[in-house]
C-alpha cells in the first residue's frame, strides 16, 4: 500500500512535467488538458482519504506556483482601484474538495466499476473550474459569464474526461506492480 | 470519520492556512524553485509549442495553395510554389526589418525577445518570452511591439519571463485619449479569450466627447508604463451616469506576435 501511495505521488509530480507540453487548443476557447487535476482526481479515488489530502496539498500547492500572478505595484493615487487576485494556496482547497468529491464513488470503484470514475473525473474538473472562476469573480467583483466562459469550461472538461482512462490504466499497472489490490470488492464476490 | 481521516483532514487544513498566508516574497522564492526545477521539460514543452505552431501555419498555407492550385493553370502553379517557399522568408525578413527599425525609432533601452510560449495557464492572459534575469529583465518592465503596449513583465526568471498582457483583467494602463484632456484607466475584460479581445476604458467624464478611431496612449503616470505609448483606438463609448466607458482596440493583434521588445530604462 506504501508503494502504491508513493507511486501515486510520483505520478502527481510527473504529471505537472507533463502539463507542460500540452499547449491549449486555440480552436476550442483556448481549451487544454489539464493533465496534473486528471491525475489527482483518477488517483484520489484509488487511495484511502489521508493519501488524498497529501496530493490535494501537493497538487495545489505546486499548481498556484505555476500559475499565481505577482500583484502590481504602482502608484495608488493613478491606480486607485487595484484589481484583486486570488491568495497564493487557493488551489490547494479546490483539489481537496474535488478529491472528496471523487471519493464519493469509492465504494462503486471497488467494485470494478472504474467508468463511473472516469465520468466524474470530467464533471469533477468542470466543478472545478466553475469553482476557480466564481471565486475570481467573487474576489474582483462583478460577475459576468459569457458564452466563450463556458465554451472553455465545457471543452476543458470533456477534452480531461477523454484522458481519464489512460490515467486509470496507468494506476492498474502501478497496483498490479505492487500488489495493491484496486477492486478488493470486486475479487471478494469472484472468490465466493 | 475515523480518527486519522480527521487528523489528516486537520492537517490539511493547517497546511491550507499556512500556504494561504504567506507572504509575496516567499511565493516568489516557491515560484522561482518550481520553475527551476521544471525548466528542462518547460524549455521542451515551449519548443515543441513553437513548432507545432509553425506545422499549422504551413498546412494553412498549403491548403489555400492547393485551392489557387486548381484555378490556374500548372505553369502558374508551379510558379507559386516556389513563391510559397520564398514567403516564409519574406515574412521573417519584414518583421525583423519592422524590429530594427522599431529599435532604432524608439528612446528606450530595449531587449528584443521571442514569445515562447502562449496561453500557458486557464485564466490569466500571460505569454512566455525567451529573455529572463540574465538579460537584465525585472519585474513589472514594459513589454512593446512595433504596433503598441503588449503588456508588463510578470515573473522574470533566468532565462525566460512570463509576461501578463494588456488583455488580462489585472493588467491596467493609465491612459490618455488622443486630441481630448479625457485621461482613462484602461483594463482587459474577463473572459474575453478571442484572437482580437477589446480592451476596457473607465473613469472618463460624464461629458467625454469620443469617437471611434480616436487612438489611446500611454500617459505615464502610475510609475509602470512609459508615457505615449500606443494602446489602441477607441471602438465605442458608453456614457453612465457618473462617468463614461469606452470599447477599446488594442493596437496590437496578439494572434500574430512574434517579437516584443522589454524597456529596461527610458534612456536609450
Amino acid at each position: 500500500m506504501l508503494r502504491y501511495n508513493l507511486s501515486t505521488v510520483v505520478l502527481l509530480l510527473i504529471a505537472f512535467l507533463v502539463q507542460q507540453f500540452v499547449p491549449a487548443f486555440t480552436g476550442l476557447s483556448h481549451a487544454r488538458i489539464l493533465v496534473v487535476q486528471l491525475v489527482f482526481l483518477c488517483c484520489a479515488v484509488t487511495v484511502t482519504t489521508p493519501t488524498m489530502l497529501l496530493l490535494a496539498f501537493l497538487g495545489g500547492i505546486l499548481w498556484d506556483a505555476h500559475c499565481y500572478l505577482s500583484p502590481i505595484i504602482a502608484d495608488p493615487e493613478v491606480y486607485a482601484q487595484p484589481v484583486e487576485s486570488l491568495r497564493f494556496g487557493y488551489s490547494i482547497l479546490l483539489f481537496g474538495v474535488a478529491g472528496f468529491l471523487m471519493q464519493g464513488l469509492n465504494p462503486i470503484f471497488r467494485q470494478g466499476k472504474w467508468h463511473f470514475s472516469a465520468i466524474l473525473s470530467g464533471i469533477a474538473v468542470f466543478l472545478y473550474l466553475a469553482a476557480e472562476f466564481i471565486l475570481i469573480s467573487f474576489i474582483r467583483g462583478e460577475f459576468t459569464i459569457s458564452r466563450s466562459i463556458l465554451r472553455l469550461i465545457f471543452y476543458t472538461s470533456v477534452l480531461t474526461m477523454c484522458v481519464s482512462p489512460v490515467i486509470f490504466w496507468i494506476l492498474y499497472q502501478i497496483a498490479n506492480l505492487f500488489d495493491y489490490p484496486l477492486h478488493p470488492e470486486a475479487r471478494n464476490s469472484k472468490r465466493r | 470519520m475515523k480518527p486519522l481521516n480527521l487528523l489528516a483532514l486537520l492537517l490539511f487544513l493547517a497546511g491550507a492556512t499556512w500556504a494561504l498566508t504567506r507572504s509575496e516574497r516567499f511565493v516568489r522564492d516557491i515560484q522561482v524553485a518550481y520553475f527551476k526545477i521544471i525548466n528542462p521539460t518547460l524549455t521542451a514543452g515551449s519548443a515543441m509549442e513553437t513548432k507545432a505552431r509553425k506545422f499549422l501555419d504551413e498546412t494553412e498555407n498549403s491548403k489555400s495553395l492547393e485551392t489557387k492550385l486548381n484555378a490556374i493553370n500548372g505553369e502558374i502553379g508551379r510558379l507559386r510554389i516556389i513563391e510559397s517557399q520564398f514567403a516564409a522568408l519574406k515574412r521573417e525578413n519584414k518583421e525583423l526589418r519592422h524590429a530594427l527599425d522599431f529599435k532604432k525609432a524608439t528612446n528606450f533601452d530595449v531587449v528584443a525577445a521571442q514569445i515562447i510560449r502562449r496561453h500557458p495557464t486557464t485564466w490569466w492572459q500571460t505569454m512566455d518570452i525567451d529573455a529572463g534575469e540574465d538579460r537584465k529583465i525585472g519585474i513589472q518592465l514594459s513589454v512593446l511591439s512595433n504596433e503598441g503596449l503588449v503588456g508588463i513583465i510578470d515573473r522574470p526568471f533566468a532565462h525566460r519571463s512570463s509576461v501578463l498582457l494588456i488583455t488580462d483583467e489585472k493588467c491596467q494602463v493609465s491612459v490618455r485619449v488622443e486630441g481630448t484632456p479625457e485621461v482613462g484607466i484602461l483594463s482587459g475584460q474577463r473572459g474575453k479569450f478571442d484572437n482580437n479581445p477589446t480592451l476596457r476604458l473607465r473613469f472618463l467624464s460624464k461629458e467625454a466627447s469620443l469617437k471611434a478611431g480616436q487612438r489611446v496612449f500611454t500617459t505615464g503616470r502610475g510609475g509602470i508604463f512609459q508615457p505615449n505609448i500606443l494602446v489602441g483606438t477607441i471602438l465605442s463609448v458608453e456614457k453612465g451616469p457618473i462617468d463614461s466607458e469606452a470599447l477599446v482596440a488594442p493596437a496590437v493583434n496578439f494572434s500574430d506576435l512574434g517579437t516584443v521588445f522589454v524597456v529596461l530604462s527610458e534612456t536609450p
